[in-house]
């Protein structure tokens, strides 16, 4: 599986991620009547001046931001399993079971209720950046906490990494809880669609927030497959590769904080995606990094908006938070990921 | 090639190296031997700068000062096979070799580098099971497959590389540690430098330049195996008695315990 060379599944990976875009954005609950939604999408880039205000509202505002931000998100979940399972070399480390992914919604949602409360002092923009960047503060705690407890001399203990990550979540999860009993009822809207996770409230405002982070943190993390692959053999003898190891761990901490955070801002918790792409990866291309790093932005991308068009049209017209189809695929596969490694996890 | 002076290491309160001197010039193959416990391994790390300490330790590699030297630089001059290979790496067994090449290319492997991967893997005769699963193979195996790579890692133009070794001859068998030991020597012959920590007396004695023989952390003896290999210090060094003569056949010093 692994003769072709890196940009050929690349290539492959982009185009089926264009195709399920293209696919996607046909499907939703509103009816353009006579026209489909290509025909409308192209008179809105034409800017044929027959096309109706909502029409228009509907397929840039809403489908097309909404493909946007789902694909970037994905990518940034996908990618940032990957590197923390490579930091810690292990399959089961991700954003959710190592819990930076219930510190970033615990500081979120702190940052909610102070800013609902401080609502007439603070502009909105302040307020939507003070989300988000309490989000990374959180993410980035709880990632030093966990591996400050479960590493040393470089070497991960695999059980406390994962017991940390249980702490950590419980701990968000009563201080959340808390919150949500003391919110009154718009804070509480905004509490709930966190623990769910949802990609409705997409914009374009966000999805530029979001496409220069994920630039920023790509341009940094995308070429470190290689340095992945020589941690595999040990820290120590990746340094004798000249890898600078004490660097990429911080770069790692940093970037994959800010990706995680960046993504529970905007859309809540949508768990499971930094399990579940880079492990169908590993079964085609076992753990070569080398592979799987870019490739897992790619696939991340595409499973959420696979995920996303599931969620809009099962219950249509209503819509299943995607939070619940996420973690429906990813606790089998954590327990797949359990099985194969039961012996080595010691 | 390099040189360390008053070289002091503790850990845990626990002094392992006390005021250790070392100096190994171009060309030579050094073992460095004794009991357990004796600092050998330490001794190694420290001089491969995989140990850390507060104090600065007074290496020299090269006429420089070794923590001043550049990460990518020291790769393509110095490599170390350590004592403790990782043993779960779900990779297969050429992707591992690979790995000693990435000091050369940034994201495709270049011709050269397969050509060197396959040189090494052919040297340390794993060439036949390179596409198997590294996990799947036996601890001699792994052990050179680890070989091959550190191999593949020094394979370049630059004169005078140098090469530690961890005890290279853990779980090989007879026709291995042999073969592996004469790659070392051959190695060496271009003016490069090994070290290497080993157990076997008598084939340290047969492929050495130079023998250092350490107990408690301080260097007993150091010198042409026949100046290090007498029965009054191997004795002493070892607390078990022991007889020196003569390898019937190559005339090589033999060291019999018991």
């Amino acid at each position: 599986m692994k003769s072709k060379s890196l940009t050929f599944y690349a290539i492959i990976g982009i185009i089926i991620l264009i195709l399920m875009m293209v696919l996607s954005l046909n499907i939703g609950v509103y009816d353009f009547g006579k026209s489909n939604s290509y025909e409308v999408f192209w008179k809105f880039v034409t800017g044929d001046s027959t096309l109706s205000l909502s029409e228009k509202y509907i397929i840039w505002e809403v489908r097309t931001s909404r493909i946007i931000m789902t694909v970037l998100i994905g990518s940034m979940l996908a990618v940032s399993g990957t590197t923390l399972q490579g930091m810690f070399k292990n399959p089961l480390a991700t954003g959710e079971s190592i819990g930076l992914t219930s510190g970033a919604t615990l500081l979120a949602a702190i940052a909610i209720v102070l800013g609902h409360t401080f609502e007439s002092y603070l502009p909105e923009i302040v307020r939507n950046s003070l989300v988000g960047v309490s989000a990374f503060v959180g993410a980035l705690l709880s990632m030093i906490i966990v591996y400050r407890i479960s590493t040393s001399n470089g070497k991960t203990n695999v059980v406390m990494m994962l017991l940390s990550g249980v702490a950590i979540t419980s701990i968000g999860f009563s201080i959340t809880g808390f919150l949500i009993y003391i919110s009154k009822d718009e804070q509480l809207r905004d509490l709930t669609f966190w623990n769910l996770g949802s990609l409705a409230a997409a914009t374009w405002t966000k999805n530029i927030i979001l496409s220069v982070v994920l630039l920023l943190s790509y341009l940094i993390i995308l070429p470190k497959g290689k340095a992945l692959n020589a941690m595999m053999l040990g820290e120590k003898d990746a340094e004798h590769l000249g890898i600078n190891v004490e660097t990429l761990k911080k770069q790692i901490v940093v970037i994959t904080a800010l990706m995680v955070g960046t993504c529970v801002a905007f859309s809540g918790t949508i768990g499971f995606v930094g399990l579940i792409v880079p492990y169908i990866l590993r079964l085609l291309f076992r753990s070569d990094y080398h592979f799987i790093l870019p490739l897992s932005a790619i696939c991340g991308s595409i499973l959420l908006l696979i995920a996303d068009t599931l969620s809009r049209t099962i219950v249509a017209p209503s819509e299943l938070p995607i939070g619940i189809l996420t973690s429906l695929i990813g606790g089998p596969v954590f327990i797949a990921i359990l099985i194969k490694f039961k012996n080595t996890l010691r | 090639m390099i040189k360390g002076h008053q070289i002091n290491y503790q850990s845990q309160k626990i002094s392992i190296l006390k005021d250790v001197d070392i100096q190994v010039g171009y060309g030579e193959f050094l073992a460095i031997v004794g009991p357990n416990g004796a600092g050998k391994s330490s001794l190694l790390n420290v001089l491969a700068n995989e140990i850390k300490t507060d104090k600065k330790q007074n290496i020299q590699f090269k006429d420089k000062i070794l923590t001043d030297w550049d990460f990518g630089d020291l790769s393509k001059h110095k490599a170390k096979f350590s004592q403790h290979n990782a043993q779960d790496i779900p990779l297969l067994v050429k992707d591992v070799v690979m790995m000693g090449r990435y000091p050369y290319f940034s994201s495709q492997p270049h011709s050269d580098d397969f050509r060197s991967a396959e040189k090494a893997m052919a040297e340390t005769d794993v060439i036949h099971f390179q596409n198997r699963e590294y996990n799947s193979l036996s601890g001699g195996e792994k052990q050179r497959v680890h070989l091959s790579r550190v191999l593949a890692q020094l394979d370049n133009d630059v004169v005078h590389r140098l090469l530690f070794l961890d005890e290279p001859l853990n779980n090989l068998d007879i026709k291995h540690q042999y073969r592996t030991l004469e790659l070392i020597k051959n190695f060496t012959q271009n003016d490069n430098t090994a070290i290497v920590v080993l157990h076997d007396l008598n084939l340290a004695a047969r492929f050495a330049d130079k023998i250092l023989l350490m107990e408690k952390g301080q260097v007993l003896a150091h010198g042409s195996p026949e100046e290090v290999f007498t029965q009054e210090t191997i004795s002493k060094a070892y607390n078990f008695p022991c007889t020196i003569c003569k390898h019937p056949v190559n005339d090589d010093t033999m060291i019999l315990f018991g």
